[in-house]
């Protein structure tokens, strides 16, 4: 470029800059130290692993151990996905996300009409409990961490699965591991009313949702379980603070109705935990993160009155922003996804993941997943910013950030309560109406360049300088005849007396108020698949979709 | 009625990653067109009796999760079995292979993330012939 024209350009971005966070909190040329900094910080600060958590769930943090690389497997059938678990294991893994299919994600077996097309494709099918004692093939679910993504109805049938997978390899419930996604709303991607309501009613949902804190409580208090996907509630445009809040307020709703079930506050949240999104905008999400921590403790704690301080502690994982990755010059993914994951390191991420560089063009492949990885690795091994905890800490400007991101949060938090609770917000189209807003605020701000992307609305390339990107290739087709056969047969080779009662208790079970888990256990033991006993489950609510 | 041109969008299948098509509704509403958007899980028959009964000049579907071949197969089945002949296009997290295949399959124009709004009406503009 000739140096005119390099002037010029430098000219121009400092007239353009805007001196305020993504989510429009001004920002100053300078912060320093105020008068009653001591007084401010002292208590609202603390020490890591005190309340109010600002600095850190825990005391040494990556000192003590560098947060948990989980490894998203899930394709295909559950065979496919044990045979790259095992390979992944040998390797030194042992935590991975699974994903599933869209129909599983809803409830339908592989072999449903509504199911062509999508069979294996963004996940694994899981359809019978045989095709979850596949997944833990060779595996104990007290050695080795699955978080599966998924959500309640479905979740109620996943948990069930894996206490018969315990049961049937003789370990106790007691100590199988992992992370039991339970968000009735967020878990699938987009605005949270259709991908809801449409195949099962909320408040049947949310029901399951309890149904499953109660039975993990009580049975399984090892297992890990997340409250709010606010990964997928962020990707849907909204904000750092709306993000803050709807993803607290959503929990806070969960905590209040577990309350109302009777279960004890000291009990129940201590295996809750997050899945958070990290943007780009580097000091802003740190912020957020550290404010979540004391909002969440001080709610805990003075609202709710936990007293258990692992109650009032909030961990989460956390995914690096797959709304901030452009198509356009896809390399520039790499760097994107490298300043998002030190973010979510300074502000105290127990498990990571990072979006691989290839996602405005499909599934990602293994070269750009080990990228993913790798960047990752430099982070924590390489560049040295796991050597003392919270190193921002005291910082004049993150400090002051997390002030006011921790208000504004508090003040969102107010509106919703006004509203009547997240639930409600959800099911009146409230919720849709704030993330609709903010979609188009970001094509705007895109369209104008105030909100800068490169690549895509300066220091574009043309098309065909672009390179072409190979991504993953998925054998839709295949996998959906594969599982249809396995299920003819499934279903043939069943006793159908013992099926048909199993069926029945669970719209009797349903109606006489029940927890839901032990009865879908013995539908699955009576080879009850994933689609009939949704579809039980909707008839004992007369309710149908069709 | 008004003369503006009638644009219908949805999504297809189970995907519902809606952040992409909701946000083209509003560019194309600003953009001087009339838009009707079917919202999520829309079976290609449903696509099909809605271009009939709102009379569209074009079709706009949307994908995230990697059904787009299959589901715009789908369609393309639909409309000639309605006897439709109504312009598609197709939006969303698309490889470049698959691209080009949509476009050999008689969809107009492969509308990718990244695309700003100017480029996006120039586009369905063309597409609208």
């Amino acid at each position: 470029m000739e140096r005119a024209e390099q002037i010029k350009e430098s000219v121009r971005d400092s007239e353009e800059q805007v001196f305020e966070t993504a989510s429009g909190i001004p920002i100053e040329e300078l912060y320093g130290p105020a008068h009653n900094d001591e007084e401010q910080w002292g208590e609202a600060v603390g020490e890591p692993g005190d309340y109010p958590f600002t600095r850190g769930p825990y005391r040494n943090m990556y000192r003590g151990r560098i947060w948990t690389r989980r490894f998203q497997v899930g394709f295909g059938s559950p065979q496919e996905s044990n045979e790259r678990i095992k390979f992944l294991h040998k390797h030194g893994a042992n935590g991975f996300v699974i994903t599933i299919d869209l129909p599983t994600s809803y409830g339908f077996d592989s072999d449903d009409p509504i199911a062509e097309g999508e069979v294996g494709v963004t996940g694994l099918a899981l359809s019978t409990l045989e095709d979850m004692r596949t997944l833990y093939d060779g595996f104990g679910p007290d050695s080795v961490s699955y978080a599966l993504s998924i959500r309640p109805p479905v979740s109620s049938v996943s948990l069930a699965m894996l206490a018969c997978v315990a049961e049937e390899k003789g370990i106790p419930l007691s100590s199988v591991i992992g992370t039991q996604q339970n968000d009735p709303f967020y878990q699938m991607s987009g605005g949270p009313l259709q991908t809801t309501a449409r195949f099962f009613p909320i408040q049947g949902t949310l029901r399951l949702c309890i149904d499953n804190i109660e039975f993990m409580t009580n049975n399984m208090p090892r297992l890990n379980w997340m409250v709010t996907n606010g990964y997928n509630l962020r990707e849907t445009g909204v904000n750092a603070i709306e993000d803050g809040a709807f993803t607290l307020g959503h929990a806070f709703d969960i905590f209040r109705m577990a309350k109302a079930r009777g279960l004890d506050i000291n009990r129940f949240p201590k295996r809750a935990s997050f899945f958070l999104s990290c943007s780009i905008d580097f000091f802003e999400e740190i912020a957020k993160f550290r404010a979540m921590r004391r909002l969440y403790a001080r709610t805990m704690k003075e609202d709710f009155g936990a007293t258990d301080p692992a109650c009032q502690r909030m961990r989460f994982s956390v995914q690096s922003a797959g709304n901030t990755l452009t198509t356009q010059q896809p390399e520039v993914n790499i760097a994107r996804a490298g300043i998002e994951a030190m973010a979510a390191v300074f502000g105290g991420a127990q498990s990571i993941h990072l979006c691989s560089y290839d996602e405005g063009h499909g599934l990602p492949t293994e070269e750009s997943s080990r990228i993913a990885l790798r960047t990752q690795q430099v982070i924590a091994y390489e560049s040295g910013v796991t050597k003392t905890v919270d190193p921002l800490g005291g910082s004049w400007y993150v400090e002051r950030l997390t002030d006011k991101i921790e208000s504004e949060i508090n003040n969102k938090l107010l509106e919703i309560e006004d509203h009547g609770g997240m639930a409600r917000a959800v099911q009146d189209g409230w919720l849709e109406e704030q993330i609709n807003a903010a979609r188009y605020r970001n094509q705007r701000d895109l369209d104008s360049g105030r909100k800068p992307l490169v690549g895509v609305n300066r220091y574009t390339i043309p098309e065909e300088e672009e390179r072409q990107i190979k991504v993953h290739k998925i054998r839709a087709d295949e996998w959906g005849e594969k599982r249809s056969q396995y299920l003819s047969a499934f279903r043939k080779n069943r006793d159908n007396q013992k099926w048909s009662d199993a069926m029945a208790h669970i719209e009797n079970a349903w109606q006489a108020g029940e927890n839901m888990v032990p009865v879908i256990m013995n539908a699955l033991k009576n080879n009850a698949t994933m689609g009939e006993i949704h579809e039980a489950m909707r008839n004992a609510q007369n309710w149908s979709f069709k | 009625m008004t003369d503006k041109n009638r644009i219908l969008l949805a999504k297809m299948g189970l995907d519902c990653h809606d952040t992409g098509v909701i946000t083209v509704a509003q560019q194309l509403r600003e953009g001087g067109f009339e838009v009707i958007y079917l919202g999520l899980h829309n079976s290609a028959d449903q696509v099909a009796k809605a271009a009939l009964e709102e009379d569209v000049d074009l079709i706009g579907v949307s994908f995230l999760s990697g059904q787009h071949i299959t589901q715009v197969r789908k369609l393309f089945d639909s409309l000639l079995a309605w006897k439709l002949e109504i312009p598609v296009v197709c939006g969303g997290v698309i490889p470049d292979d698959d691209a080009g295949e949509l476009l050999r399959m008689g969809v107009r124009e492969v509308i990718r993330p990244g695309t700003l709004t100017e480029d996006l009406l120039v586009r369905v503009r063309r597409a609208l012939g």
